[in-house]
């Protein structure tokens, strides 16, 4: 797994894995970063063994900081975990997942920071034999996200089901990247990303399958819906299949664009006009994936910040 | 239980590998100096303006890195690359007056046929300079101007070319265009007169005979307001157990309400680095219409652009790429949307076999201006076995709410169920997978005229042509 790297004042991070024109700006993101004035808010390590969720309120502190969480599922076992990332400045959380053989791992995270905030969001899932990991990622915080997240599914008929909504609003920043890496054969992913953006809001999506040699009988698909509300906003998208290996399957779809006339016609025939129907959509991107975590907590904390925002 | 294959061969290249015994009347010492440049230029007899622009393209050559993306084109050393060929014979415009030799070359080839039953013009350059050039009396006659890039540029038309020439590509824009600027050499230039309409297509062949050497050819291209033109361009070379080199440059001017497809069949050599830049500016409610298939080339880099400046203008960009054993082709087009309404549209297949690799590559950036812009993008790609490698890397940017963009793309290998059904209606299998990929990469061929058509599908069909493993 490539590692981030870092300059003196700079984290190098969302790397594509296959670069392409320098002038798109979207081969990588820079941060500002400085290393000697970060704190280190430690590491918070879980092992699946009850059925209780865990629940980690991951806040950043001070200028600069970073806290690790470590998640691994133990053969047959099966964990849920809920991260709330919250930051005023700087912050850098780094998660590691390891789901050994027909572990199943769900890792739900809401991102609720502070407007002028950076969030550094760094995954890392390891899946072995028959091994999955569920990500499921609401960002829906008013601060600049930077979210980068590697994917290896190591063992044969692993897999990975990712779902991403987002909100973008004023002048934020949302660079995500996504990979995923087939090894094993018979290995799925599947990965959603869905959100709106307003304003002067700007968003990169970078999503990767890579279908390594061996991994025959493996499938892929992503999908991205983008909904383009402000005049002023700016979207990437950048959808890559690599694929090394004759007998797999790899599909990839975008959208993206304003409301389109057969949609608002079809709101505007109930006396829901334009703006009340841009807002519906914007909220049903995250609400979908609240609802899909079952979670009341999760739901309710969802339900808050989008009467807030919307 | 092991799923049984059909092995499929490398494509027949009997007839483009042909080498003709090298009798160049001057070939240009190998590497890139001022000097080089100023005796290229002396012995092209460049107006003053062309020689000074050539040694700035080398200078901007020299200061400009290697891109860091792409295929690797290590294996080109520019030290041991000539140049400039010149071939023994001036320019005709009579296939009897060509050299018996070239002539030869271009007969296997077909050219002249071609050049009797369906095209309105053609120039045919060998190396590094045009050996023949000719266009129909009455399509002349209409105020066609199709002729050599030097004649246009010392002729009538020299203001017209100064005026466009490397400004929509400009050396500046990447290395390979930056060399091209120094060291061009040969090519097309066609004017079509506001309102005429060329109802058979013009051609231009590209035949790069000598070993170690580049060709480094400029079509400049202006189709007037309301007027239409199709151009088919066409490129080979025999194989050489050294590096060689294509750096065109194509710089098309689409004027309001006018129209143009540019159709290419690419078979270079299997030791060609094919690093063509080609690029269209349209105007309002133009259109430009690519027609790609590419199945030559060790390493090809090959994106043409479309510059959507005019409200209401349009692109369609439909491509083939077939990549076999120790091919490594990068193709895929870039659209840049400016103007209101304008549209693109890009529909590409990708082959992959034993050992090849493929990689589709787009850009489609959506400018704040481009208020109701549509784009679609699909792209398909077919591995035929686990030692190639098929790669697809499309990028979107997209600067203005009121635009509707959409791209998919598909990676896959034959279907077993296909393959069943064809085979249950008395095929063999195959027949059943030629005729699977001859449909998967139909979207080119049914593009082209007839007879380019028929050579495309011999291509593939003579590529598809084995036995069941």
């Amino acid at each position: 797994m490539e590692e981030t790297m870092k300059t003196k004042n700079r984290l190098i991070v969302d790397q594509l894995p296959v670069k392409t024109w320098n002038r798109l700006n979207v081969n990588e993101a820079v941060i500002e970063w400085d290393e000697a004035r970060t704190a280190d808010l430690g590491t918070e390590s879980h092992m699946a063994g009850s059925d209780e969720p865990v629940r980690i309120a991951a806040r950043g502190e001070g200028e600069f900081s970073r806290k690790q969480v470590k998640v691994e599922a133990a053969p047959g076992t099966r964990i849920t975990v809920y991260e709330q990332m919250e930051a005023e400045q700087h912050f850098h959380l780094h998660t590691t997942l390891v789901a050994h053989e027909n572990a199943v791992i769900r890792l739900v995270q809401l991102q609720d920071t502070r407007e002028g905030s950076l969030l550094y969001n760094q995954i890392d899932g390891h899946c072995e034999e028959n091994g999955h990991i569920e990500l499921i990622q609401m960002f829906v915080g008013r601060g600049h996200l930077y979210s980068d997240s590697r994917f290896t599914l190591q063992g044969d008929r692993s897999g990975l089901e990712a779902d991403i909504g987002y909100l973008g609003r004023k002048d934020q920043k949302l660079d995500m990247n996504l990979a995923v890496d087939h090894f094993g054969k018979h290995t799925e992913s599947e990965i959603n990303a869905a959100g709106a953006l307003m304003d002067s809001s700007a968003k990169v999506f970078r999503g990767t399958i890579d279908f390594k040699n061996g991994s025959s009988d493996s499938v892929g698909n992503e999908k991205e819906t983008v909904l383009m509300l402000g005049e002023n906003v700016i979207n990437k998208t950048v959808p890559l299949i690599l694929c090394a290996e004759e007998n797999v399957v790899g599909n990839h779809g975008a959208t993206i664009g304003e409301l389109d006339d057969e949609t608002l016609f079809y709101f505007e025939s109930r006396g829901i006009g334009r703006e009340a129907a841009e807002d519906l959509l914007a909220r049903a991107s995250i609400e979908r994936l609240a609802r899909k975590t079952g979670d009341a907590e999760t739901e309710e904390k969802i339900a808050a910040l989008l009467n807030e925002e919307l | 239980m092991m799923r049984e294959k059909s092995l499929v061969e490398d494509i027949d290249r009997s007839i483009y590998d042909i080498r003709d015994e090298e009798k160049d009347a001057y070939r240009m010492e190998a590497g890139l100096t001022p000097e080089i440049i100023e005796k290229l230029s002396k012995e092209k007899g460049d107006p003053v303006w062309m020689q000074q622009f050539r040694l700035q393209a080398l200078q901007i050559y020299n200061e400009m890195e290697i891109p860091n993306w792409g295929p690797s084109i290590e294996g080109l050393d520019m030290d041991h690359i000539a140049t400039y060929v010149r071939p023994n014979t001036k320019m005709q415009n009579d296939w009897k007056n060509v050299p018996q030799d070239i002539k030869d070359t271009f007969d296997r080839l077909g050219i002249p046929q071609a050049e009797r039953k369906s095209l309105a013009g053609v120039g045919a350059q060998y190396d590094s300079e045009l050996v023949y050039h000719n266009v129909r009396e009455e399509v002349a006659a209409e105020g066609v101007v199709y002729t050599d890039m030097e004649s246009a540029m010392k002729g009538e038309y020299a203001d017209m070319v100064r005026k466009y020439f490397m400004k929509l590509v400009t050396p500046r824009d990447h290395k390979f265009a930056a060399l091209h600027g120094a060291v061009w050499s040969g090519g097309s230039f066609v004017y079509v007169p506001k309102g005429v309409h060329l109802s058979i297509p013009l051609q231009s062949y590209f035949r790069l005979n000598a070993k170690g050497a580049g060709q480094f050819e400029h079509t400049l291209i202006i189709v007037d307001e309301g007027a239409s033109l199709h151009f088919i361009e066409g490129c080979s070379a025999p194989k050489y157990n050294v590096a060689n080199l294509h750096a065109g440059c194509v710089e098309l001017y689409v004027k309001k309400n006018a129209k143009l497809r540019y159709s290419t069949i690419e078979n270079w050599s299997k030791n060609m680095y094919n690093l063509n830049t080609k690029r269209a500016l349209v105007e309002e409610n133009g259109v430009i219409e690519w027609v790609s298939g590419s199945f030559g080339s060790h390493v090809g880099c090959l994106y043409p652009m479309s510059v959507l400046k005019g409200d209401n203008s349009r692109t369609e960009f439909t491509g083939v790429t077939f990549a076999g054993k120790g091919q490594n082709l990068d193709t895929g087009a870039k659209v840049v949307h400016v103007g209101k309404n304008t549209s693109s549209y890009m529909n590409t297949r990708s082959i992959s076999k034993s050992g090849g690799i493929s990689t589709f590559r787009s850009s489609v950036v959506v400018e704040k201006s481009a208020q109701g812009a549509k784009s679609s993008v699909s792209c398909q790609s077919l591995m035929l076995d686990s030692e190639s490698r098929s790669d697809t890397i499309p990028a979107m940017d997209i600067r203005t709410r009121n635009a509707s963009v959409g791209h998919e793309a598909k990676i896959g290998s034959i279907s077993n169920e296909a393959i069943f059904y064809l085979m249950s209606r008395g095929m063999s299998e195959e027949d059943a997978r030629a005729l699977i990929v001859s449909g998967f990469a139909d979207n080119v061929s049914k593009e082209l005229p007839v007879e380019y058509a028929v050579e495309m599908n011999n291509l593939i069909r003579l590529e598809m042509k084995g036995s069941i493993g």
